[in-house]
């Protein structure tokens, strides 16, 4: 068999019907087009969304604990040396992360904050919450072991009281009572939709200042919080690991609760929820392709009669089943190939534009490309429904009998 | 497969040993109902190894069912088919595409060129199904090609070529793999009588070269070119010239 003659021919026989085969592939045109589009837009609102979760800060393990009968056992000090004995391939740092409910009212000079959140917490917070200092300097241990009365203030908070003015070294008065400004945090820059400016609107302070901030005894016994930096998504369930034994050995169980929750929680949640509705999207979009593979089988077995008395000459002189077979199988893949790589042209075409248009997608604020992987996927099974599709006729093709099929015209 | 690949015997002789052998062979269409047809009704024939042999018959005679089997592209209803020793009647789709591809070279009142390909690339197809490496296929459907008065016309498609033309073309796509055995169904039946006389000595040159020739006519002017006339009538051999003697036809 002739392998070069026999595409030459199935190419002749495609574009000897143009407007045909057109028709044709417009299935299988329409059907990449739609799963590339559909399956990258969720791949890139995916992406998108990943990378908030990333500006807000990863592998953080939120803890909490609470001892009943008011009995209040303080843990901050063994925790400290707890997470320093599981090494920095493990955890990275730890810190309180007590919210400030008493009066915290920001001022500067006349000016007051929108509602800060004020955070009591140690010389690792940053480290821990992902923030990066850009103007002034970062907490230290003297600082949390003197109980300074110095602060640093989130990028909304010091837009907010200073507008263009550096704040490092000013005054400002938390509950009435003076602290200096020691450094400012660069914006986490997150969407609206995952929160926008809430994560920039913070104060923080050493957490040893507890007892001058939250007054009341109520608030001072019930706030345990820390936040814990894993060394990496891997170590992240070492890390909960470890921190729930931590507490298991105490008995905090037993006489009170604790709570060890890894934030990749809620990201995993959301990515498994987009994952689906990719594959949904995805099989949707496949049924499309599927009808186009129908509409080249349909097409083939027209072919097949039309050219009943080629496929006759040809067994005549000696075309055993599996060339004649090869023949139309060819023809209808190259047919089904054609499609779905024109199908990608569109998908390539559509993609960003219905990322541009539909506001689910439009909302991300980034442009959506084709993901590469759906790309090669969908032009490899349009190929296979080619195949799948063109087995039928090719089969109904070769076991034509010669003598039957020489008598067409 | 070498043993298909039947020696040729010396120019023109006649063999002792069959090529062909047909035993009680019948082709019954529709058989037990009321409108059952027999096309074939009980043939015996024997033809040998560098025999020209035509076979005549008006139409509807069974004539055109004989060349189908003796071509293994139909198989009898009953009987048996020797060719070359084989019995073909026994075989399946595969053997008789391989039987087809390296025995027998058709050719058909219609030519049946494939209008898709030029002439050079329809003779080369029956070697495209026997895998020969392609420098050496090219050379061979060439000399074919040569053989018969078409080198100059290599590249032609089949619209390009006259009906005499195409029919060389379509005897050189016969002749290509050497068979013993040359089948010809009407072949000068749309050829004017120019070409007509053209054709016939490419065919007695080829049964000179040393080819069984077996040749399907209702004209007697053609058949008379033959060395033995087989007449059939309502699917039997009433008058065979190599039994009964010379027929007048």
């Amino acid at each position: 068999m002739n392998l070069q003659r026999t595409f030459k021919m199935a190419l002749k026989s495609i574009s000897a019907n143009k407007g045909r085969s057109f028709l044709t592939m417009l299935g299988i045109i329409i059907g990449v087009a739609a799963v590339i589009a559909l399956v990258s837009l969720v791949k890139g609102q995916q992406n998108a969304i990943l990378a908030e979760f990333r500006k807000m800060g990863t592998n953080q393990i939120q803890v909490d604990y609470h001892i009943w009968n008011g009995a209040d056992v303080d843990y901050t000090d063994e925790l400290y040396a707890y997470c320093d004995s599981l090494g920095s391939d493990v955890v990275l740092g730890i810190s309180p992360q007590i919210y400030a409910n008493g009066n915290n009212e920001v001022r500067y000079r006349d000016k007051k904050a929108e509602y800060p959140n004020v955070y009591l917490v140690s010389d690792q917070y940053t480290i821990c919450s992902g923030f990066t200092i850009n103007r002034g300097r970062d907490l230290c241990y003297m600082d949390v072991k003197r109980m300074n009365k110095v602060c640093l203030l989130g990028s909304k908070v010091a837009d907010d009281l200073f507008n263009y003015e550096n704040p490092v070294g000013k005054s400002i008065t938390l509950g009435g009572e003076s602290y200096t400004v020691i450094g400012t945090y660069a914006s986490k820059g997150v969407s609206q939709e995952q929160g926008g400016s809430y994560y920039d609107n913070i104060v923080v302070v050493p957490y040893t200042l507890q007892s001058r901030i939250n007054k009341s005894e109520y608030s001072y016994s019930s706030n345990h919080t820390y936040i814990v930096k894993a060394a990496s998504s891997e170590a992240m369930s070492e890390a909960t690991r470890k921190l729930n034994e931590f507490f298991e050995i105490r008995g905090v169980s037993q006489n009170g609760y604790y709570g060890v929750y890894a934030n990749d929680e809620y990201m995993n949640y959301q990515m498994e929820g987009l994952a689906e509705q990719g594959i949904f999207l995805g099989i949707i979009a496949g049924i499309a392709l599927l009808v186009g593979g129908i509409g080249i089988m349909n097409i083939m077995l027209v072919t097949v009669t039309e050219r009943t008395k080629e496929i006759g000459i040809r067994k005549a002189i000696g075309a055993p089943r599996r060339v004649i077979i090869t023949q139309f199988l060819i023809e209808s893949s190259l047919l089904s190939a054609m499609g779905g790589l024109l199908g990608i042209l569109l998908g390539y075409g559509i993609t960003p534009v219905l990322g541009k248009v539909l506001p689910d997608y439009a909302s991300l604020g980034v442009v959506i490309m084709p993901a590469p992987f759906i790309v090669v996927v969908s032009f490899f099974v349009s190929i296979a429904f080619g195949i799948g599709f063109g087995v039928y006729p090719a089969m109904r093709a070769s076991s034509l009998q010669p003598v039957d099929a020489l008598r067409s015209e | 497969m070498c043993r298909y690949m039947a020696e040729r015997t010396t120019a023109g002789a006649v063999s002792s040993e069959p090529l062909i052998e047909l035993r009680d062979v019948y082709k019954i269409y529709g058989e037990g109902l009321e409108s059952e047809v027999r096309a074939l009704d009980g043939v015996n024939l024997r033809i040998m190894r560098g025999e020209y042999v035509a076979i005549i018959g008006s139409s509807g005679s069974g004539k055109s069912t004989m060349m189908n089997i003796l071509g293994c592209l139909d198989l009898p209803t009953y009987g048996d088919y020797y060719l070359d020793g084989e019995l073909v009647s026994s075989l399946g789709d595969s053997e008789l595409s391989e039987i087809r591809n390296r025995q027998i070279g058709f050719i058909f009142q219609g030519f049946n060129l494939i209008s898709e390909l030029t002439a050079l690339e329809n003779v080369e197809l029956p070697l495209d199904y026997q895998g020969v490496f392609v420098a050496n296929k090219r050379a061979r459907a060439i000399e074919a090609l040569e053989k018969v008065g078409m080198g100059g016309r290599l590249n032609h498609h089949s619209n390009e070529m006259s009906g005499g033309q195409q029919q060389r073309v379509a005897i050189a796509r016969a002749i290509v793999t050497n068979p013993p055995l040359i089948l010809a169904d009407e072949p000068t039946g749309n050829l004017d009588s120019k070409t007509t006389a053209d054709v016939i000595s490419i065919l007695r040159g080829l049964h000179a070269a040393g080819a069984t020739v077996v040749l399907i006519t209702h004209d007697r002017e053609i058949a008379r070119n033959a060395d033995r006339t087989v007449r059939v009538l309502d699917g039997r051999i009433v008058h065979d010239s190599a039994v009964d003697g010379k027929e007048d036809i």
